[in-house]
Formats: C-alpha cells, sequence, structure tokens
C-alpha cells in the first residue's frame, strides 16, 4: 500500500502527445477511477505508471519513491489487463502463483498465499482447472487475484470488466469494492462508465482529450461539474444561456441567484439535469412546453419536451404522456447549474 | 394475446455444421486428385516393395525384399546419417527462428521490409539454394576463391570440405536457411496474437527478461514450434535433391539410396528401393501425425496457434 503520484506527465506515441501535463494524487488506500471515453488516454497512463511506457517528461512516484527509470519489474505496482490475459499454459494455482514464483518465493508460502486469495475471490476449489474451463467471470477473478496475490503498492485496473455481461459486471464490481475494501490497497482503476466510476471510487478523474478536467469526488463530478463537458459526459443534456446581472442569473427559462458569480452582463451556460426538471400540475408555474416524444425506461420514461426555441429532456417516473400533449415544466432554481465564463 | 416466437438460436458464429456429406461433395475433387495420384503411387509403391512387379518376372508377394534392407549394414549407417542431418538443421532451424522471432517481434509496423526480406528463402526451392551452397562453399566455390585471395589459404585444396562432406554441413546449411523462416513465421504469428501481451503481463507480475523468456515464451510457442519443427523434420528426412546434390558419396542418405535403388538399370534393384522408401513414408507419415495431435491438444488447452 502506498501513495501515487503523477506530476506534469506528459506521454506520446511518435510525434503525437497522448497525455499534456497530467497530474493526479491518489491517496494511500484510496481506490481512484481515471474515466474517460475511449481514446482519451486512460489506458495509456495506466500503462505509464506500471512502466510499459515511459512518459515524455514529468515524474512519477509510487510509494514516495520516483519510478520513472525503473523497468515494469521492478516498480510496486501491477496491472489487471481489459483482456483476462492469463497464462494458458498453466493452471489457476500457477497463474495466481507466477509472480511469487518470480520473485523467489518457497512453494510453502506461494500455497499458503495463493489458497487465501483465492477465498478472498470467490475462487476457492478451482485451483487445479485450466484456463479455458473457467468462465469469463471465473477468469477475470483470476486475473484479479494473480495481480492481488503480490501485495503490490498500487493495484492497476484497466477496465477488467468491460467484457462481461451486465449481472456479472455488477457482481464484480462489488467484489472488487469489498476486496480494497479489505485489503486497503491503493487502486487506480479504468473505465470509460460513468455509472461504474461513480459508484466504485473515492475520488474520480475525468480524462477529455488526453488532458484532466476535473478531479474530485463522485458527487462533485455528477452534481458540480466543472463545464459543460464535464456535464454532458455525465449525462447532462439540458443546456440553456442567460444572462448574469447583479448576482442574478437571468435566462428565459428560470431565474436564478448566482452570488458567487461576478461575470456582470456575460452570456453564461447554465445546464440541468434530466431527473431534477418537474413536469407540474399547477398551471401557472414553470414553462409551458409541448411533449415530442417518449421513450420508456423500465423504471423512469424519458420525455423529450420543447419549449420555445429548445428542447428539454426530462426523466420522470413512468407516465402516460402523450407525443403532442401539452406539459409545463419547472426548472427548481437550486437543482440549476451556472458554468462560470471562460477566459 | 400471446406471441410464441421461434428461434434457430444460429448466429454468424454458431453457425450449422453443414454435415460430412456436403463437406465430402466440397472436397471431393482435390480428394480424389490426391487419392489417385498420392494413395495410388503409395498401393503401386507398396506391391512393388511386396516385390510383386510383373515386368520383371516377379509375381510373388514377400518382405523378402524388406528384410534385405533391414539386414544389410548399409541400412544403418543410412538411417543414422538421415537423421542426424534432419535433427541437426531441425534444431539449429529452430533455435536460429526463436531468436528471429524474437527480434522481428520487437520490430515496429514500419519495419515490414525487413519481414519481407526474411520470406524471400520461403519461395525459393530447395534445389535453387542447394546450387547456391555449391558455388559458395565448394573447395572451387565463391569463399573459397575469397580466401585464397585474402591470402587466408594456399590453395583450394586447403580450404575446408563443406559440401559433399562426411559432416553434411552443405545438406544442413541449405535446409536451415530454407526452413529458418518457415519456422519463425509459424512462431511470430503466435507470438504477434498473445505473446506480447503476455510478455507484458510477465513484466508487472515481477518478472525479469530470462523469466520472460522460460516461462512465457517458450510455453506460448511451443505447440507452433513442435509441430513446425515436426514438419521440417519429416520434410528432411524424406527429402532426397539436397543430399543427392551436396552429400557424400558414402553412406548416402536413405532417401538417395532409395532412389538410386529405383532408378538402377537392373528392375530387381527396384522392389529394395521400393521398400526403403515405404520405410522412410512410415517415418514421415509418424513426424506428421505427431505434429497433427501436438496441434490437436494444444488447441484442446485453449492454446492459440
Amino acid at each position: 500500500m502506498g501513495d501515487l503520484e503523477l506530476k506534469n506527465i506528459t506521454i506520446g506515441y511518435g510525434n503525437t502527445p497522448v497525455i499534456r501535463d497530467f497530474s493526479l494524487t491518489v491517496e494511500n488506500g484510496q481506490m481512484a477511477s481515471l474515466l474517460g471515453p475511449s481514446g482519451a488516454g486512460k489506458t495509456t497512463v495506466l500503462r505509464a505508471v506500471a512502466g510499459l511506457l515511459q512518459p515524455r517528461s514529468g515524474a512519477i512516484i509510487i510509494d514516495g519513491r520516483p519510478a520513472n527509470g525503473l523497468p515494469p519489474e521492478k516498480r510496486n505496482a501491477v496491472m489487471v489487463f481489459q483482456k483476462t490475459l492469463l497464462f494458458p499454459f498453466m493452471n489457476v494455482e500457477q497463474n495466481i502463483g507466477f509472480g511469487l514464483q518470480m520473485q523467489g518465493r518457497s512453494t510453502g508460502e506461494i500455497r499458503r498465499r495463493v489458497e487465501k486469495i483465492l477465498e478472498l475471490t470467490e475462487l476457492t476449489g478451482l485451483n487445479r482447472r485450466k484456463i479455458h474451463e473457467l468462465s469469463g467471470g471465473q477468469q477475470q477473478r483470476v486475473s484479479l487475484a494473480r495481480a492481488l496475490v503480490l501485495k503490490p503498492a498500487i493495484l492497476l485496473l484497466d477496465e477488467p470488466l468491460s467484457s462481461l455481461d451486465a449481472t456479472l459486471r455488477q457482481h464484480m464490481r462489488e467484489l472488487i469494492q469489498d476486496i480494497q475494501a479489505q485489503t486497503r490497497i491503493t487502486t487506480l482503476f479504468v473505465t470509460h462508465d460513468q455509472a461504474e466510476a461513480l459508484m466504485m471510487s473515492q475520488r474520480v478523474c475525468l480524462l477529455l482529450n488526453g488532458r484532466i478536467r476535473q478531479v474530485g469526488s463522485p458527487r462533485e463530478l455528477f452534481y458540480r461539474p466543472a463545464d459543460p463537458d464535464v456535464a454532458r459526459f455525465f449525462g447532462g443534456c439540458n443546456f440553456f444561456e442567460g444572462r448574469l446581472k447583479n448576482g442574478v442569473y437571468y435566462s428565459q427559462y428560470a431565474t436564478v441567484a448566482a452570488p458567487g458569480l461576478s461575470a456582470n452582463g456575460d452570456r453564461l451556460t447554465a445546464t440541468i439535469r434530466p431527473e431534477d426538471i418537474r413536469i407540474c400540475a399547477d398551471g401557472n408555474r414553470g414553462i409551458t412546453g409541448r411533449v415530442q416524444k417518449t421513450s420508456f425506461e423500465g423504471t423512469t420514461t424519458r420525455i423529450w419536451v420543447q419549449c420555445q426555441d429548445r428542447v428539454f429532456v426530462v426523466l420522470a417516473p413512468v407516465t402516460d404522456l402523450q407525443a403532442g400533449q401539452s406539459v409545463r415544466l419547472h426548472l427548481p432554481p437550486d437543482k440549476i447549474r451556472i458554468f462560470a465564463a471562460e477566459n | 394475446m400471446t406471441t410464441n416466437v421461434t428461434s434457430t438460436g444460429n448466429n454468424a458464429r454458431t453457425r450449422p455444421n453443414p454435415g460430412l456429406p456436403v463437406i465430402g461433395r466440397l472436397v471431393a475433387p482435390a480428394l480424389l486428385v490426391v487419392t489417385v495420384l498420392f494413395g495410388g503411387g503409395l498401393l503401386l509403391g507398396f506391391l512393388q516393395g511386396l516385390g510383386y512387379l510383373p515386368a520383371a518376372g516377379m509375381k510373388v508377394f514377400t518382405l523378402q525384399h524388406f528384410a534385405n534392407v533391414l539386414a544389410d549394414p548399409d541400412f544403418f549407417r543410412s538411417l543414422g546419417l538421415t537423421l542426424y542431418i534432419s535433427v541437426t538443421s531441425t534444431a539449429a532451424a529452430a533455435l536460429i527462428s526463436i531468436f528471429m522471432a524474437l527480434v522481428l517481434t520487437s520490430l515496429a509496423q514500419r519495419h515490414r521490409v525487413v519481414h519481407f526480406i526474411f520470406q524471400i528463402p520461403l519461395t525459393v526451392p530447395h534445389l535453387v539454394i542447394a546450387v547456391a551452397v555449391v558455388f559458395m562453399f565448394a573447395p572451387t566455390g565463391l569463399f573459397s576463391r575469397a580466401a585464397l585471395k585474402l591470402g587466408l589459404i594456399n590453395s583450394s585444396a586447403s580450404f575446408p570440405l563443406l559440401t559433399n562432406d562426411s559432416w553434411g554441413i552443405g545438406i544442413v546449411c541449405t535446409y536451415v536457411w530454407k526452413e529458418v523462416p518457415f519456422i519463425t513465421l509459424m512462431i511470430l504469428s503466435v507470438l504477434r496474437r498473445t505473446g506480447v501481451e503476455l510478455l507484458e503481463v510477465g513484466k508487472t507480475l515481477k518478472a525479469g527478461r530470462r523469466q520472460r523468456f522460460f516461462y512465457i515464451t517458450l510455453p506460448t510457442i511451443f505447440p507452433s514450434l513442435g509441430a513446425a519443427c515436426l514438419i521440417v523434420f519429416a520434410y528432411t528426412f524424406g527429402a532426397f535433391e539436397v543430399p543427392f546434390l551436396l552429400g557424400q558419396t558414402y553412406p548416402m542418405t536413405l532417401p538417395v539410396w532409395a532412389y538410386k535403388n529405383y532408378s538402377d538399370v537392373d528392375l530387381l534393384a527396384r522392389p529394395e528401393g521400393i521398400a526403403i522408401g515405404l520405410i522412410i513414408a512410415a517415418v514421415v507419415t509418424t513426424a506428421v501425425v505427431a505434429s497433427q495431435l501436438l496441434t490437436k491438444a494444444a488447441r484442446r488447452r485453449g492454446l492459440v496457434l
């Protein structure tokens, strides 16, 4: 267990920089997620921490020690890859004990530690099983066990659940959370799934186009996105513009007190999450609109409502609203997030 | 109202097996040619090996020709020489191929030209390479003349014998040159598909360079390497043109001996030539079957080939 500190990292392939000036700290025992769309450079960061890629500049500090020049086998970090990448010519026990064997541990110690980790990862009894005889979930657990058994300072997880079906994925998420809580291994988890990042980590780092856009707690990123792109990434789809005047934000859809903002007269963008908009029965409250279409999504219904020149997307409990029907929308001022003007 | 949804349960990945009769009909033309040409030849050879050669007045089936061959002291000398050449050239080619595959794997995609050059020997016939070896390694060849010019030797006669020699150096060199690209490409495909990723896993699991080679690379390539080596062994054991051109006159390799007996003006020598040929065919078939079994076993274990 230890801290992970990345200071102003720049990584590139050929002449193209993929990651620019990237800094992140993951504290001892913390589970942090590196979140971003495909191609954002998440895996590149992880590979650099693991030592499989050398950054052009910047410092990687693992457990207080600079790791830049160290080869992967000398770093106190272990990576679990997106594909399980188990050794097909070894059984479960041999796969898990591989790292310990490479470190020259005694057979007795290897057996003891492997048994313990098999129990932790719910693989007891599968010691002698061949890899091709395992299910996808079991293979992923072996892959995780193989890394955990080494008790690394930093555990790097590169979208390890992306190939699993929804049920198995949820089970694995809970398992990883439980294991992390028990072992307290500092973990950096890469995912493109925002729900996964929010659920699993204490700290989320959103990476867009090779740059960090926001780092914070899951709630911060979800409810207080730093800019419209971050809001959009977390499912934000209702954006509108207005002007700030004497600490009040005026838009044709809502008026919000904004004492923290001081850009008087500037045109600013605001957003509200679809689940925060209320469809109200009160005829005098909110803004008038007409239902464009609805989409049943199980526990909720997604409703597209045309209000003046803008379409608002609303997530509401199951409703019998029909296309063409007239409705009134209430945008609670406390749920509206106004973005400061960019310099 | 209920709706019954029927599904065949098939998709692109689980296309139904068309069945043996359909597959049989599709491959029948190719199978017929192989059966008639190869199987027919083998049957004819088998009959002649059993002494049935009406043209020479031999109409009685007997195992005497096999017994004669096996009782001949030259048979075991020839067998020893043939095995020595096959095993040595296969082992040398395998070692070089492992090294070459590792080098080529580490080269980036932009070095495609290296891959292309490396594959050229695959397209060149064995006979052409054998002739090239004669031009280079013979006492009057290119290297000998170069050594003479450089003053390294006094005359062509003092140049070491590298062709038609007792160690079969020229033959082994020809086979190694020709077979290295074949084995390398077999290994390379496996290394490219999973080997590189597994090596990265090995690195993060604290395996050093040597450990990665012995614990990851070798087990990963073993099925492909083994299968390729068995095929190369089978080929070098049964091929006659290279030892015929570059080998010594005594002892001869089994294929050369078989060919000489078969092409002898005395038709009575032909059954013994055929008997030797059938013994070679048995060894070659065993090697090819072993190669297939190895491949099948590896696939059953989920290894990539």
